[in-house]
């Protein structure tokens, strides 16, 4: 090798595993974070508790649930349902039609029935479901169920 | 007495010999004397740019980058600070026109055929440039934490999720949490007034250093080494300065008399993460890959069509290699592009209307 090339070679590798080490940094740097854990109940907007009350005022509610996660609960056939309300299309939140007993995303008009089975539109999955109950201090308490 | 800039200039002259290079850029500088209307697109172009980036320094003395604040922070700007209203709509409504004349541009450089070799590299570049300036506009569309920018982008991010095995993981990145959060705006916000900004200013550089060194094309069915030549300065600067006022009197139209053209309703009211409003729709530019990701039943399917499309145009120089540049003169090219901008335009209005 002449003594030229061995230099040019020489720039190429210091220039390029000093930009490999710097990207490697900037990845740390943008990594996306995940909120966890919390507490198991629905939350409002704001972050406070929503009493399980509200629920016979109004026909369903959303809030925060597990992770964060929007959730919707209702009252159908005289029970509480919990489903994560966002559309499993493109991620819009899903209204609850308390006639029709269905729910409705509108982004792209995509239905679920009452147990969040997608039944028409764009969606290709159902609506993810939770155990919810009434905890001891009136809240709305909410749980994964395992698939 | 010499006037003092005549004296300055000198001062300048004498060390450098700047007035070689001005000449060579302007007063020597010939071109074809019979480009037509559409090759003063490009002017318009440089002069949207500058609008943006001079109203986007203006906005961002006033603007603040915080779910809870940003909102207000905008509202201010347009109710409270002198001018402030005109200024927002200045950039969300160039925004628009931006968007607009870069499709006229890529038109007319297309059925003219200038895409041909020896210009390669200023349609390659052109179209980074239209990427480059929809990824700014989508990520400007954040900013204001309304209703509509919030399920916009929850919208425009997830579709990214369908892309196979990497996704859904993707999706997360983009948006730095798993839902549009504070680290979304944040992100966006950084991209948006200065990571882009910054790559479509090095790309218009490169866009027009190719341009001068292959040198302007001669309009189709024309022999550039016969046509007459006239100076860029002052006789194309004129041509260009009709085009860039007639933009104008477009553009102020538009702010004074249809701002709700860049803010219908749903802009107006602040971002509600647990309630999606009625009505969503992507700004009219995205209309139609909102219909097209929407008619294939499978999402992935629809993003790969969308990227096959785009592919294609990409390579088109290297696909269509006949050296013929005359519309009529190439019925077949002509024919399928007609075609395809019809389509595009029919699914654009059928996204609005669905
Ligand atoms: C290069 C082309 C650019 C385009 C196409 C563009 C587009 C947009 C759009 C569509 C919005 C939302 C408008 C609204 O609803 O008010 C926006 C907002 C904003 N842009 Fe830009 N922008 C550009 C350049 C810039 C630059 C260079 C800066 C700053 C250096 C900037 C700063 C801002 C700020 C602070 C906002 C939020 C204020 C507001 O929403 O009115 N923009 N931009
Ligand atoms: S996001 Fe719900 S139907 Fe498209």
């Amino acid at each position: 090798m002449t003594r030229r090339g061995f230099l040019q070679k020489l720039i190429g590798v210091i220039t390029g595993l000093s930009g490999l080490g710097f990207l490697g940094t900037v990845i740390g740097y943008l990594a996306p974070r995940r909120e966890k854990g919390g507490r198991k109940i629905l939350l409002s907007g704001d972050g406070s508790p929503i009493p399980a009350e509200k629920l016979k005022e109004v026909p369903y509610l959303v809030g925060l649930g597990i992770d964060g996660e929007p959730t919707i609960v209702v009252r159908y056939e005289g029970e509480m349902r919990a489903f994560s309300a966002v559309c499993t299309h493109l991620g819009c939140l899903v209204k609850w039609l308390p006639n029709k007993g269905e729910f409705f995303c509108p982004c792209h008009a995509g239905r679920f029935d009452a147990n969040g089975v997608n039944i028409a539109g764009p969606p290709p999955s159902p609506l993810r479901r939770y155990r919810v109950y009434v905890t001891k201090d009136g809240l709305l308490g909410l749980e994964e169920i395992p698939t | 007495m010499k006037r003092w800039t005549q004296s300055f200039w000198d001062w300048i002259e004498e060390r450098t010999g700047i007035s070689r290079v001005v000449r060579g850029l302007l007063t020597e500088y010939y071109v074809p004397a019979n480009l037509n209307v559409w090759y003063t697109m490009g002017s318009i172009l440089l002069v949207c740019f500058v609008i943006q980036i001079i109203t986007g320094i203006l906005l961002l003395v006033y603007y603040v980058p915080q779910t809870s604040k940003a909102f207000e922070s905008v509202k201010f700007i347009t109710s409270t600070v002198p001018f402030g209203w005109f200024i927002r709509r200045m950039h969300a409504m160039t925004a628009n026109l931006f968007v607009f004349v870069l499709f006229l541009h890529m038109l007319s450089t297309l059925f003219m055929g200038s895409y041909k070799k020896p210009r390669e590299v200023q349609w390659i570049t052109g179209l980074l440039l239209f990427a480059l300036v929809l990824v700014e506009a989508l990520s400007g569309y954040l900013l204001p934490w309304s209703q509509l920018s919030y399920w916009a982008t929850t919208v425009a991010t997830n579709s990214v999720g369908s892309i196979p095995l990497i996704g859904e993981k993707l999706v997360v990145w983009l948006r730095g949490t798993p839902k549009v959060s504070q680290y979304t705006l944040g992100r966006f916000f950084a991209m948006h007034v200065s990571f882009i900004p910054f790559t479509i200013l090095v790309v218009i550089g490169i866009h027009l250093l190719f341009m001068r060194l292959t040198g302007i094309s001669a309009p189709p069915g024309t022999d550039k080494s016969k046509v007459p030549k006239v100076p860029f300065y002052p006789h194309m600067v004129m041509k260009d300065l009709a085009s860039i006022f007639v933009f104008l009197a477009v553009l102020m139209l538009l702010i004074f008399h249809y701002p709700q053209f860049a803010f219908p309703h749903d802009a107006l009211i602040p971002a509600n993460p647990l309630e999606t409003p009625l009505h969503i729709k992507p700004e009219w530019y995205f209309l139609a890959n909102y219909q097209t990701l929407k008619l294939v039943p499978n999402e992935f399917l629809g993003i790969l069509v969308q990227l096959l499309a785009g592919l294609f145009l990409f390579f088109l120089p290297f696909i269509d290699r006949s050296p013929e540049r005359r519309p009529l003169k190439r019925p077949l090219f002509t024919t399928l592009a007609t075609l395809g901008v019809l389509a595009y335009i029919a699914l654009a209005i059928w996204g609005h209307f669905s």
